[in-house]
């Protein structure tokens, strides 16, 4: 009966807007008074709506029983209006508040007001026009407590992201990456020089947000994989209205950021020659003797005549700067066409991509071609369902790694006499048929000329979802996504690379195929209802993820001639290989909100992940958290304070895990690589551990939002503490069962610190000055590790300590010069019967007495970002500096060879000018002595202050106004200059602070500078037009 | 209607899952399940080719041992200069070895890793078709009880320095790990009970295995292993018999020129000569030769050599050798100006590391011989002057034989073959200033196995 009514009252409905209709028409402005274009305007109750044209304004059939309208905008409060007599509607609306924005959380979203966990946010458009190759670089110094290192220039390499510092020894510290509900596939998979990174892959100007959960309540729906930090990934939809067309084109250069100061030619030979002398000194040989340092180097036949090709002496003779010949002006350009657009049943975002980026140093190149379709449907009232997808295809030229010779910036250490090119042949020194043992080094310009290692990767990221709204409060959606890469990388060597690469005599080359395909699918059920001052949200579903990689090797050698370059032509296949590993996750979450009067709020969550990477003893792991928050302003006595117009306390305490430890770790393993001369055979590879399960990490956060003066200053304050237990520790075993190490759940470790964001609208009105600021400290502190001696990074000098930060830099100390003769002096730092340890020094030939101090710390103390946004009419304006304090750099890798008092013939950094010298008693380097160690073995002279302030980001830009844009007919038209690392204030020497080296960095080994090529300083010009 | 049929659905998409359970068993098939690598005879015999693939590995046989025994052996800048950069064995030549050497560390590593494959073929080797049986578990045996033989005397002191059954070795572990518990961490056997076990397993191996095995163990090369370590012990009438087992076997002869019995890939198409009892098979694809790596460099004019030049011969070691001996002349330069000179004997890249070849037979009958006043197989004038007359040097008489005359002939024929340091230690010489039971003569435990096995003892002096 009642669903006749209901049909007979449709019906009438419908006869009567076919009956009565009158026609409203007016504009949509802003609070300022600027027209908005696209707006959408709807007759309440109904799919009858209009959308606000160029000059703002709308025109609309109304039926005759409507009484209100609703007029929406993005970024502004939506606004319901009484339809009175008159024809004539000027809406005004106003722009959101900050504090209500939308906030996207694991399996759902959230308004930001009724948060209980820390969640940082970052919109895309802070930080567009940013010459940024992947999406995980737009995190710096944009989110509290996030720390972000690109490691080095190079492009399409790892980025080291740590969300509220390390938590871990052996297994992974980067978060999860979860783009559109799908955990992507992230990590390395290449095979020359350093690590990739897949985000890489992905066109970050098709992200909408950005949002990293921080802590336990935020993160624990997504249980064991949440230790390290989640990044939820959101791509851009399309929204009902006018087709919006959006051009972006930007060009520029970029050059790398510092050069380090090596000797000129003159300089490199008195310093040289004082070197020599004081080793004949030492050695009781006279210079003037054949067999003498002095000859050898300075010497007819000596080793400057021979590798400047006799010109060292001669009026012939050359001053390189080889840094010079490393690094250039690279050009850049990136190509954005976005579609997007809809009607209120289908929405769609439409978007290519092509991006062309030049390394700063010679060699290297990354060029991407990108394509996304996202569509959403509403098929009825219960049902919708839609597409997000995603191609792309990358093209990267990679650079060795930083410890090869191949590496163009080791060039640094070549001599200066040494010509660039080879007299005889006019080709790069080193050239064959020219003599190969030329330079000092082998020539990396020469594997740039006659070799070629090229990664291309093709990247499908698919996702559809069907959702059902079983009523107004109940949904159930489905999400099945696919992430599949395709990788393959080409390495060719040439046989003039033979110094470089011994089997290339008659060339080498090697083929390599990588493809992971990883699904994903979540099934949740969701609820909403909002009853008085009652409003509850719960959600319950399970996902399942499964993620093979399959790889095949093969490598020849042999080749005609330098011509042929496929392995097809080569004489010789000399290996080849396949493989495969696969994990898989299951797991079930639930969520609950509750809000009494927007001002007590609660929240629980959970998850049970079971994953193959874990033992049978141990395959399921739980993962509660619980938060509150109580809204302070919302009660009545906060209302007496006008200033506060927002105030919410919060906590939260729940357990994450992390499970990053690679595939297989707790099963007995034997491998068949055990072959003898041809004879296949196997050995036993990896001891069981049925009992091994995730790292935990219990955190607990307590926070409060702020907003001040109307929202005009808002901001969070938040401290957490995080301890990790169990964690998944490498351990090593008595050797004598033929093994020597094993994945074990032993040891702790923890992280606090405190995170303050502030946000400021400085100025408003035509003017306005914005200021976003974030700030974060942490401390990191590993309490135990069962007395694991664990060390890595350059020369083993990261270490793993109890009672210490992880991977602090563990060496003698330094004691500077014995002015009285030049040796470098170290302190003893033995320890004595009472405890205190021996400042004592001793010099060099006691070195090895010594003992091994904490001298420096690679985790900084804090970090940050502030950005000052400015506007005035169309011009736009906006300022980003981020900053890191507090941390160690270790540039032993460099100084062993080239802040190292001439032991080698290596050209030296100019600060070795400085050395001892009988008339230069006062200095902290020691005499220069030719293959003499004087200082150059490891110690804290190397650990430098990486702490640094860097200008990230200028950005200028000018929208063309609306008038004049109404007569081109463009709805948008914007002229922009970026300026990206322009400045950097700091006082570490080598080539740059934002320092990982590709060769000696693990989890824990951070901070180290092996010739690392630093990251560039780019200016881009770009053009925006919108139709 | 519809929409709770749908929910239905949705319920089951949620909470159906539960039988992806058992998609969490994911089979690995690229290193497979240690119970899956276990399951018939050809699993077993497979695992026993691990094994020669676990000493073909640079840190046991394929060098390290014998460079190890010639680094501690000889005194830096006295018949040999070391002129490399590794730290690990220019401590060794100093007799400045730290408890981190790693030299020290990955023996022992990859001895007992070695030992860990023997230990699984023999505990499985009810697994193995019966024909097979004796052959594979023999083999085992035999690389086993080599390799505590080897640890035994690098790691402990020598065979009748003090106590043997008092004087520690190193753990003696003869089953295969499957679990870390507090069992794995073991304390260390004394040297006499490395010394049993290992001439149990040599013993058994050398009645098990056929006198002819491809490039694998023979009897002839556990008979020469025990010849070996008998001597080792001064056992000299057990070390006669083994060795004269070998020779009057009559599998393998002296080969003629003397350098024919080197570099067998650049003169002998990468086969053991003749002469060669047991080698580590090396070839362009599998294996490392040490003994290449550090006795050897790249010669421009012969294709196929290699090496990092580290360790040199001086002036000083060629002198030791008589006028006209072939391996005497047997150094070679790397051009005629070169003031850098090295044993020509493991020039080639690719060449197979010998372990235990005839001449040492010789050598061992004749010293036996002369020492128990025997007349075993042959006289020891007889066998000395084999050497000596394929080498072009002038026989011996009868008069010039004497205990010295040996055991100078024995330095010239096996000159840096690994010898060296266990002859000073059993004839009780001395490596420089140190005597032959200088604690610096013998290897530090690892400070990692230190480190983790809390039973394990340091050896005096570290």
């Amino acid at each position: 009966m009642k669903r006749i009514i209901t049909i007979f009252s449709v019906l009438l409905c419908t006869l009567s807007f076919s009956f009565a209709q009158r026609i409203v028409k007016g504009s949509v402005k802003d609070a300022n008074g600027d027209i908005l274009i696209g707006a959408n305007i709807l007759v309440k109750g109904t799919t009858i709506g209009a959308i606000s044209d160029l000059d703002g304004n709308y025109e609309l059939s109304v039926p005759a029983n409507a009484t209100t309208l609703v007029a929406s905008y993005t970024g502004y409060n939506s606004k319901e209006i009484e339809l009175g007599t008159s024809d004539m509607i000027d809406i005004v609306l106003a722009a959101g508040q900050l504090l209500d924005e939308i906030v996207v959380v694991g399996y759902g979203t959230q308004i930001k007001s009724r948060l209980t966990g820390n969640i940082a946010s970052i919109k895309t458009e802070e930080i567009e026009g940013m010459p940024l190759v992947s999406v995980d670089q737009a995190i710096q110094g944009k989110a509290a407590g996030v720390f972000v290192n690109a490691g080095s220039g190079k492009l399409g390499q790892a980025v080291t992201v740590r969300v509220r510092g390390n938590s871990s020894i052996s297994a992974n510290s980067q978060p999860l990456y979860v783009i559109d509900g799908v955990p992507v596939t992230t990590g390395d998979f290449g095979n020359y020089g350093g690590e990739t990174n897949t985000l890489a892959d992905i066109n970050y100007n098709d992200v909408e947000s950005i949002q990293v959960l921080k802590d336990a309540s935020a993160g624990a729906i997504y249980g064991a994989r949440a230790a390290n930090g989640v990044v939820l990934i959101t791509t851009k939809r399309g929204k009902a209205g006018k087709t919006s067309i959006n051009f972006n084109l930007q060009t520029g250069n970029s050059e790398a950021t510092k050069r380090v100061g090596f000797l000129n030619a003159s300089e490199f030979e008195s310093f040289y020659r004082y070197a020599a002398g004081a080793a004949d000194r030492i050695d009781g040989v006279d210079p003037k003797d054949p067999g003498s340092s002095t000859s050898t180097l300075f010497g007819s036949g000596g080793i400057l005549d021979y590798y400047s090709y006799g010109t060292y002496g001669t009026a012939n003779a050359v001053d390189n700067d080889w840094q010079e010949g490393v690094f250039r002006s690279a050009p850049q350009m990136q190509g954005d066409l976005q579609i997007s657009g809809g009607s209120d049943k289908t929405k769609y975002f439409i978007s290519g991509q092509f991006l062309d980026v030049e390394g700063t140093i010679i060699g290297n190149s990354l060029k991407r071609v990108t394509g996304r379709i996202n569509l959403d449907h509403q098929a009825n009232d219960w049902l919708s369902f839609g597409v997000q997808m995603s191609l792309g295809r990358t093209d990267n030229i990679r650079l060795p790694d930083d410890n090869a010779f191949s590496n163009p910036l080791q060039s640094v250490a070549l001599t200066p006499f040494t010509p660039f090119t080879d007299p005889e042949t006019g080709l790069p020194a080193g050239t064959p048929p020219g003599d190969v043992n030329i330079p000092l080094y082998y020539n990396p310009v020469i594997s740039l000329n006659y070799g070629k290692f090229k990664a291309i990767s093709n990247r499908t990221l698919a996702n559809v979802y069907g959702q059902v709204d079983f009523t107004k409060n109940l949904k159930f959606r489905t999400e099945f996504g696919s992430d599949v890469l395709n990788q393959n990388e080409e390495g060719y060597f040439g046989s003039q690379t033979v110094r470089n690469q011994t089997r290339a005599a008659r060339g080498i080359g090697s083929n390599f195929g990588t493809f992971v395909t990883n699904y994903n699918t979540n099934n949740y059920l969701a609820y909403n209802k909002t009853s008085g001052a009652h409003t509850f949200d719960a959600t319950l579903g399970m996902g399942y993820q499964q993620s093979q990689t399959l790889t095949n090797y093969i490598e020849a050698f042999g080749f005609a001639s330098d011509s042929y370059k496929k392995l097809a032509s080569a004489a010789t296949k000399s290996d080849g290989s396949s493989t495969e590993t696969n994990f898989r996750f299951v797991s079930y979450f639930t969520r609950a909100n509750y809000s009494f009067k927007d001002r007590y709020l609660l929240g629980v969550s959970a998850r049970i992940d079971g994953s193959s990477r874990f033992g049978t003893n141990s395959r399921y792991g739980q993962f509660p958290a619980v938060s509150a928050g109580w809204v302070v302003s919302e009660e009545g006595f906060m209302k007496k304070i006008p200033a506060l117009s927002f105030l919410k306390i919060r906590g939260s305490y729940g357990l994450t895990g992390n499970s990053e430890v690679g595939n297989f770790p707790q099963l007995g393993l034997a491998q068949g690589d055990a072959g003898y001369v041809g004879v296949p055979g196997q050995r036993p590879a990896q001891l069981a551990n049925p009992d091994l399960k995730w790292e935990t990490t219990t955190q607990a956060d307590i926070g409060i939002d702020f907003g001040l003066l109307k929202n005009r200053i808002s901001g969070e304050l938040d401290y957490y503490d995080k301890v990790t237990t169990d964690l998944l520790l490498e351990v090593n075993v008595p050797g004598t069962s033929g093994f020597t190490r094993q994945f074990r759940n032993v040891g702790k470790l923890t992280n606090k610190g405190f995170e303050v964001v502030i946000n400021t609208n400085n100025l408003v009105g035509d003017f306005k000055w914005n200021t976003s600021l974030n700030w974060a400290t942490n401390q990191n502190k590993v309490v135990d590790i069962q007395g694991q001696v664990i060390e890595g990074g350059i020369r083993n000098m990261n270490r793993v300590a109890e009672g210490q930060p992880i991977g602090v830099f563990f060496t003698r100390e330094y004691a500077g010069v014995d002015p009285a003769n030049g040796n470098a002096l170290f302190y003893k730092n033995t320890k004595s019967s009472d405890g205190t340890l021996s400042r004592e020094t001793v010099t060099n030939n006691a070195y090895n007495s010594t003992e091994r101090v904490v001298v420096g710390n690679p985790n900084p103390k804090f970090i940050g970002g502030i950005t000052n946004t400015f506007s005035y009419k169309g011009v736009d304006l906006s300022i980003f500096l981020n900053g890191v304090y507090g941390n160690d750099i270790n540039f032993y890798g460099v100084g062993q060879y080239s802040s190292a008092n001439g032991i080698y013939e290596d050209n030296q950094t100019k600060d070795q000018l400085n050395a001892w010298r009988p008339d230069n008693t006062n200095t902290n380097v020691p005499e220069a002595r030719f293959y003499i160690a004087n200082g150059s073995q490891p110690s804290s002279r190397y650990i430098l202050d990486g702490s640094y302030l860097r200008l990230r980001n200028v950005s200028l830009g000018y929208n063309l106004p609306k008038s004049l844009l109404r007569q081109m007919r463009l709805e948008k038209g914007r002229v922009y200059v970026s300026g990206t690392n322009l400045a950097t204030w700091t006082k570490y020497a080598g080539w740059d602070p934002e320092v990982n080296s590709d060769t000696f960095t693990s989890n824990f080994a951070q901070g180290n500078d092996f010739y690392t090529p630093p990251t560039p300083r780019t200016i881009l010009f770009g053009i925006n037009v919108g139709l | 209607m519809k929409k709770s049929y749908l929910f239905l659905l949705a319920i089951i998409a949620i909470f159906g899952f539960s039988s992806c359970d058992k998609n969490l068993n994911v089979i690995p098939t690229q290193s497979i399940e240690q119970d899956a690598s276990l399951q018939t005879s050809r699993d077993i015999e497979a695992y026993l080719i691990g094994c020669y693939d676990g000493i073909q590995n640079s840190e046991t046989y394929a060098g390290a041992f014998q460079y190890t025994s010639e680094l501690l052996g000889h005194t830096q800048n006295g018949e040999v200069r070391f002129a490399g950069t590794f730290a690990n064995l220019l401590e060794l030549i100093s007799k400045t070895t730290t408890t981190i050497n790693s030299t020290a560390e990955v023996q022992w590593l990859r001895a007992y890793n070695v030992i860990n494959r023997c230990n699984t073929v023999i505990a499985n080797i009810s697994k193995v078709d019966e024909a097979k049986r004796a052959r594979v578990e023999a083999e085992a045996l035999f690389l086993r009880g080599s390799l505590y033989f080897d640890l035994a005397r690098l790691y402990g002191k020598s065979w009748g320095d003090g106590d043997n059954n008092a004087n520690p070795a190193v753990p003696l572990i003869l089953t295969p790990t499957t679990v870390i518990s507090d069992e794995s961490s073991l304390p260390r056997a004394s040297v006499g009970a490395v010394y049993t076990q290992a001439i149990n397993d040599l013993t058994k191996a050398s009645t098990a295995l056929p006198a002819s095995n491809s490039v694998y163990a023979t009897s002839g090369a556990a008979n020469a292993m025990l010849a070996r370590l008998y001597l080792q012990q001064g056992d000299y009438a057990k070390a006669r018999t083994a060795a004269d087992a070998v020779i009057a076997g009559g599998r393998y002869r002296l080969v003629t020129p003397f350098s024919a019995a080197f570099n067998t890939r650049l003169y002998n198409g990468g086969a053991n000569p003749a002469e060669y009892i047991f080698a580590v098979q090396v070839n362009d694809q599998d294996g490392t030769s040490s003994m290449n790596t550090f006795f050897s460099t790249a010669f421009s004019a012969i294709p196929g050599t290699a090496g990092r030049g580290d360790i040199r011969i001086l002036a000083a070691h060629k002198a030791t050798y008589d006028a006209n001996d072939d391996r005497g002349k047997f150094f070679i330069k790397p051009s005629a100006a070169s003031t850098q000179e090295f044993t020509n004997k493991f020039i080639d890249r690719f060449g197979n590391v010998v372990v235990a070849r005839l001449a040492e037979m010789y050598l061992i009958r004749a010293e036996c011989n002369f020492r128990l006043n025997g007349v075993v197989g042959d006289t020891p004038l007889n066998d000395i002057n084999r050497l000596r007359t394929r080498a072009n040097a002038t026989p011996l008489t009868e008069a010039q034989l004497t205990l010295d005359a040996i055991l100078k002939e024995r330095r010239t024929e096996l000159a840096f073959e690994g010898f060296r340091l266990h002859d000073i230690k059993r004839t009780r010489g001395n490596v420089g200033a140190l005597p032959w039971n200088d604690n610096k003569l013998v290897l530090p435990v690892p400070q990692r196995e230190i480190d983790v096995n809390k039973k394990l003892s340091q050896n005096p002096g570290y």
